[in-house]
């Protein structure tokens, strides 16, 4: 029991909303006032005069809300004009249990100050709730019978009436509170008053208490900046609708962390504001009370909506609305991180901390100077996740991720680690799901999960959200992207510290420093707590005069493009006066600079200057850019090979250059320099296959080439070579003697080129050089030469083959390899010249025998070497022109031998047939002779077989002869 | 086989078009007193043949006989050690290879392959060639360091290793080197000279070549032995019987730029130049080197240009080509001339017609 009311007591305050507060506020006071003149035994009679309210109820000025809220949270003063609706929950569901009350109050001590007050709070505050709502409210805490609603409720009022009537005095909470949070409150009083009186001597107005309490004593003065930093979500400098966002995210998280309990106590607090909507609690009185019925989440839920519309304060309540209705339903948020990101010194890590803690999470930072290793976040990222303090603090932690882009190397293993952890959230999403939403958070967490999982928000901050170690990140997160403040709104802060800190400072002078730092609000306040040293009062000069550094700031490269490619409206008038001309060459320049990374800026602008609307009749300026450009490339090539880097320095005025020459006032379309660099990987894939392929040409040809000549000069012939026009789709036999030449020649030329056709899938044909085949069997040359002509917008009249001459010519191509190979195999094993010219000498031999022309048979290698023997030797022809003399008869001779053969079929698909059969038959056939010419040299030189069925070469392996023979 | 390599001669004897210079050749190597030698002339001149031709004088077919190999050396460069690795063509008394292949790190492979040879001398019975050749490749693009390095190892180890140098333009080889070298200029043969090669081809071929149609083939391939030959095949495979009409099948990429021409003169406009750009780039990616797009480019606007205009556009065509050799990335100078060129042809065209 204690130990749920202890989480009780840190979630309650956490469902509300701050418009709920704001709209909420005004009435509170009406009813304290009810209240009071009225016994409690008329509550019901008051339902009618309740009603108005909700019209007095228009939405505050955030101004005064704030105010109040910053000393509701304060210790020192107690008011009782400062209810507050969370604190009235709380009364409300104390008011259930109230026998555990007063136990529960004695032995768990308060785990904060905060809590403390808190508590405090609700005793005050009951008196005032209960008489201007509860109507409804108090009666279903006692539900089962009416008398002891009753009773009930007068015994509570009678210890609140105490209190009431002692208000504004400490006294009244002795009486109330335990003797241990009285102590500790006084102590927190005590210090804060001593604290003031040392640490705040010089400052005029005295710091609101809040601050005092939660600094350290160490420092005697303290920066500004964490002086004056914003304490509640209200004090945020930043644009509402990130504000309002992050907190809207976080809330999501509150179903999965908070478990159900939570879930029921928000609707009680919706009820709470529901009470003021004056249909709701017309229509519905007796039903408003009893929220833990079964009905009541629908119900509630519906009047939610209601009465959020009718507030009409916020203008993004309606998505608000949906979202809060999805995370009832849900769970955690889908985006399990939220990713901030935005100049610096605009709040993104207050932010983050503000809102966690209002969203009642303990916040736990990792940042930049802590280890970021992967091991140690990862550890840490599970600490926060999973594990549940056992401390008195036991609110669940938020993580917060500070300057996750900081080092490329370091940011990276956060990132991972976070990952890792998503994706494992992913996997295990529906069992989880069920999971988280059947247990209760602490039961769930207590269970030690054994995947890594986010079950805690994680909120990561950045200043540039497209660093390269965020990439991934970048695609699971929720991102939210910071704005600069208005500098009105940065104005308006820095005046009222000022005036806190008795610095006199006008108005133009702040405007001009928040400007001078692009409303970096860090920047600016120590700007001014460093010029309030000097001098007593701020003016504008100080603040342009070097004194204050300019603050190193460091843009995106689209915004740098932008900036060269945009000229500014107001330059334009003053463009003559030369000091404007010297500070914007200043401004681009230190833009540039502070940037370094001028080879992509100016690529983007080689990229994207011709695309600009500037007026070059005769193209002038454009041959300026480009001069420039060029300029610039000279330069950059000089200091990479002399490494003389002291002469970058002279690069971003190049781009200035352009700047002048091309700026327009107009807004330009920027695109990321991407050509450049797809032209280089494109030529190079290009280059690889030139060069690959030119490794595969036999080295006779290709010594006399070089990579480069290939599409210079060879390849655009070559093509028109290798698919003549003459040439027939017809079965070989028909062919003329002439045509039979030319598809040697053109299988030569093939081979020696290593060119082939290969199987191919339509789409990655080029379209240009396609001749109609609309087959899924597509032959298209490799190495896909074609490709080299492939321009864009240019067809080029090569004649393509048609699909059946394509597989002729795979087939001969085949054919002739394998050939090569055996000649040169038999090359080798009979030694170099003679069995050259014998394989040359063979081809007679092989015709008449009737031999398949892929058979290598024993007998023409034998006749061979006879034939060797007695040719003369005194040949002077080279051996390789030789050889290639040989292939190309014994291939003519191949093709006529096909020719004369009878066959049954004519399809293409018959070549595999046919060989297989000629090679049976020549096996068949040759047998006897073959015979008796191995046995007589059986031992002199091992014989080849060679089993080529349907050329592959899967089962290619040689065999003697006689194992066919035995 | 093509007839391109059919028809290469193997011999210097059988050389053709260079027969002076091949005669030259033979009567140093048959005097045993061959010297470093450095060829460059334009691509399919026949430097290639020659030395092949040569290296067969030298060592007999044995040159013939070569392997491709893929190397790796290591190389202790101080403090660290490089790891390199190229691809060479070499037989029993030579090797060939393209040291620019290397990059940044070519000085390394030339003074380590020329260390090497020297080391492993040849020990000939006959006394006769105490040396191995080491062939090499596109030395124009070696970088300076390499060249460099070099010169010393030329001198120093010139009684074991001779080197034969083979490039397109001796500008860019340096001064210290070609003074080592015995400088043999290859020209591009003259029309004459390639129709002389068609007919030899022709004939050999059996085929009828009508001498105004070789002309035409001879004229039409920019006094480029290899590409004649190639085109004089593509021919014979498009059309045979010829015909002194026939036509002749340009280069695509020739073509392409002609198109590229033609767009520029049309219009002069950023807009268009930035369509241009598109199209060069598409030629850049097939790897046509920028030089000779940029050459060609000039080549194809001159022919439609006005006389007047010829001289200032190729007095800025060579400025940014030197400019271009300067730098690094090719398509900003190329660019800038097609800039330059349309600025003073919309003035002329402005001044000219108002």
């Amino acid at each position: 029991m204690d130990d749920d009311f202890d989480i009780m007591d840190m979630d309650v305050p956490l469902p509300e909303e701050l418009e709920l507060l704001e709209s909420s506020y005004r009435i509170y006071e009406q009813d304290d006032n009810l209240y009071f003149d009225n016994p409690p035994e008329d509550e019901p009679e008051f339902q009618p005069e309740q009603s108005p309210p909700p019209d007095l109820a228009s939405p505050p000025e955030p101004q005064s809300n704030s105010h109040k809220r910053s000393r509701s949270y304060s210790n020192s003063d107690l008011d009782s004009d400062s209810p507050d609706a969370e604190k009235r929950e709380k009364v409300r569901v104390r008011a259930e249990d109230l026998p555990a009350d007063e136990d529960w109050l004695r032995y768990s001590p308060p785990p904060s100050p905060v809590t403390v007050e808190e508590v405090r709070f609700s005793k005050e505050k009951t008196l005032s709730r209960f008489a201007s709502e509860i109507d409804g409210e108090v009666m279903p805490v006692t539900a089962p019978n009416g008398d002891r609603v009753y009773t009930k409720l007068d015994r509570y009022y009678g210890e609140d009436r105490a209190t009431a009537l002692n208000i504004g005095g400490f006294s009244s909470d002795l009486a109330l509170e335990p003797i241990s949070v009285l102590f500790e409150r006084l102590d927190a009083e005590t210090f804060a008053k001593t604290l003031e009186a040392s640490s705040e001597s010089q400052s005029v107005v005295d710091v609101p208490e809040t601050l005092t309490v939660h600094e350290t004593l160490t420092v005697h003065e303290k920066l500004w900046v964490d002086k004056y930093a914003p304490k509640s979500f209200t004090d945020l400098l930043s644009d509402e609708q990130t504000n309002r966002e992050v907190l809207l995210w976080l809330k999501q998280w509150d179903s999965t962390v908070f478990g159900s309990e939570i879930r029921s106590t928000s609707e009680d607090v919706l009820s709470a504001l529901k009470r003021h909507s004056s249909i709701s609690h017309n229509q519905k009185p007796p039903g408003s009370g009893f929220p833990r019925t079964k009905g009541g989440h629908i119900w509630s839920n519906n009047k939610y909506t209601n009465s959020r519309s009718m507030d009409g304060s916020d203008n993004s309540k309606s998505s608000q609305d949906a979202h809060d209705a999805k995370t009832r339903n849900v769970g955690a948020p889908e985006q399990k991180i939220l990713l901030l990101c935005g100049p610096p010194g605009l709040g993104k890590t207050t932010l983050a901390h503000v809102a966690a803690r209002h969203c009642g999470y303990h916040v736990v930072e990792v940042n930049a100077s802590d280890d970021r290793s992967t091991s140690t976040i990862e550890a840490k990222i599970l600490d926060v996740v999973q594990m549940n303090s056992v401390l008195s603090d036991s609110k669940p932690k938020c993580l917060v991720v500070d300057e996750i882009d900081g080092a490329l190397g370091d940011g990276k293993g956060a990132v991972e680690a976070l990952l890792k952890m998503i994706s494992a959230e992913r996997k295990h999403d529906a069992g989880k799901q069920s999971l988280d939403k059947g247990q209760t958070e602490k039961k769930s967490s207590k269970k030690g999960r054994k995947i890594a999982s986010l079950s805690r928000p994680v909120i990561c901050i950045c200043n540039d959200l497209y660093a390269p170690a965020l990439r991934s990140l970048r695609q699971v997160a929720k991102v939210h992207i910071f704005v600069q403040p208005t500098v009105s709104r940065v104005v308006s802060r820095l005046k009222y510290i000022c005036n806190k800190e008795g610095v006199k400072a006008n108005a133009i002078a702040l405007t001009a420093l928040a400007e001078y730092t692009a409303c970096d609000i860090r920047s600016c306040l120590n700007t001014v707590q460093f010029l309030s040293k000097k001098k007593e009062t701020l003016n504008a000069f100080d603040i342009g005069s070097q004194v204050v550094g300019q603050k190193d700031m460091t843009k995106n490269v689209l915004d740098i493009w932008k900036e060269l490619f945009q000229r500014k409206r107001t330059k334009k008038m003053e463009r003559k006066s030369h000091d404007r001309k010297v500070s914007e060459f200043d401004t681009l320049y230190s833009l540039i600079s502070y940037r370094g990374d001028s080879d992509l800026i100016l690529d983007g602008i080689h990229e994207n200057i011709l695309q600009l609307n500037y007026h070059d009749p005769v193209m002038q300026k454009t041959v300026k850019c480009l001069d420039s450009l060029e300029v610039y490339d000279l330069l950059h090539q000089y200091i990479m090979r002399t490494q003389q880097m002291p002469l970058l320095v002279h690069l971003p005025p190049i781009a200035i250059i352009v700047h002048h020459t091309v700026a327009q006032v107009q807004k330009p379309i920027i695109e990321w320099p991407k050509s450049y660099h797809k032209y280089r990987t494109t030529m190079m894939e290009k280059m690889d296959i030139l060069n690959t392929w030119h490794y595969k040409i036999s080295p006779h040809i290709a010594r006399h080439l070089s990579a480069t000549s290939f599409v210079e000069d060879l390849i655009s012939p070559l093509l028109h070579i290798l698919s003549p026009p003459s040439i027939r789709p017809v079965a070989l036999q028909l062919l003329s003697d002439k045509e039979k030449n030319d598809l040697a020649q053109l299988v030569s030329t093939m081979v020696s080129y290593a060119i082939t056709y290969q199987k191919m899938k339509l789409d990655t044909l080029p379209n240009t050089l396609k001749y109609g085949v609309k087959d899924e069997l597509t032959l298209s040359l490799v190495p896909p030469i074609s490709n080299f002509l492939n321009f864009k917008d240019y067809t080029s009249n090569h004649y393509e083959l048609s699909l059946p001459m394509k597989q002729v010519l795979v087939h001969e191509v085949e054919k002739h390899k394998i050939l090569q190979a055996n000649v040169k195999t038999v090359g080798l094993e009979n030694g170099g010249h003679g069995a050259i010219e014998a394989g040359s000498n063979c081809i007679p031999f092989a015709n008449t025998n009737n031999h398949a022309a892929i058979v290598d048979k024993k007998t023409i290698e034998s006749q061979a070497n006879v034939s060797a023997m007695k040719s003369n030797e005194a040949k002077t022809v080279s051996p390789i022109l030789n050889l290639t003399n040989m292939v190309n008869a014994k291939d003519k001779v191949k093709l006529l031998d096909m020719g004369n053969r009878k066959k049954p079929s004519r399809t293409s698909s018959s070549f595999f047939d046919r060989f297989i059969k000629s090679n049976v038959k020549g096996l068949q056939n040759d047998d006897g002779s073959l015979h008796k010419e191995t046995t007589s040299e059986k031992d002199r030189s091992p014989l080849l077989f060679k089993f080529n069925e349907g050329f592959t070469n899967a089962v290619r392996r040689p065999v003697r002869m006689r194992e066919f023979l035995s | 086989m093509l007839w391109v390599d059919k028809y290469r001669p193997k011999t210097l004897d059988h050389v053709m078009v260079h027969n002076d210079i091949a005669q030259n050749l033979k009567k140093l190597v048959t005097e045993h007193d061959c010297p470093h030698l450095l060829f460059y002339g334009p691509s399919g001149a026949g430097k290639k043949t020659l030395i092949m031709a040569l290296l067969r004088q030298m060592f007999g077919p044995g040159a013939e006989k070569v392997k491709v190999e893929n190397r790796a050396w290591k190389v202790d460069a101080g403090s660290r050690s490089i790891d390199l690795e190229l691809t060479t063509l070499s037989s029993a008394n030579h090797i060939e290879m393209t040291p620019s292949d290397a990059g940044f790190q070519d000085r390394y492979i030339v003074q380590e392959i020329i260390k090497e040879m020297a080391k492993n001398r040849p020990i000939d019975t006959k006394g006769k060639k105490g040396f191995k050749v080491l062939v090499l490749n596109d030395v124009d693009k070696l970088s300076r360091e390499a060249q460099h390095s070099l010169r010393r190892t030329m001198e120093k180890y010139s009684a074991y290793c001779r080197l034969i140098l083979c490039c397109n333009s001796s500008s860019r080889v340096t001064e210290a080197i070609r003074s080592r070298c015995l400088n043999v200029r290859i020209n591009a043969p003259s029309q004459e000279q390639i129709v002389e090669v068609l007919q030899f081809i022709g004939k050999k071929e059996g085929l009828q070549l009508p001498p105004n149609f070789a002309a035409r083939i001879a004229e039409k391939s920019n006094r480029n032995l290899r590409r004649a030959i190639l085109s004089f095949e593509t021919c014979r495979v498009q059309q045979y019987p010829f015909t002194d009409k026939q036509t002749i099948s340009p280069m695509d990429w020739e073509e392409y730029i002609s198109e590229i021409a033609s767009d520029i003169m049309k219009e002069q406009s950023p807009k268009r130049l930035f369509q241009v750009r598109g199209k060069l780039y598409e030629l850049l990616i097939n790897c046509i080197p920028p030089e000779i797009i940029l050459k060609r480019l000039l080549y194809e606007l001159l022919r439609k240009l006005d006389a007047e205009l010829k001289h200032e556009i190729c007095h800025w065509a060579a400025y940014y080509e030197h400019r271009m050799r300067l730098g690094q990335k090719a398509i900003f100078h190329i660019e800038a001339f097609v800039a330059k060129f349309m600025s003073v042809y919309k003035s002329f065209l402005i001044a000219t017609f108002g």
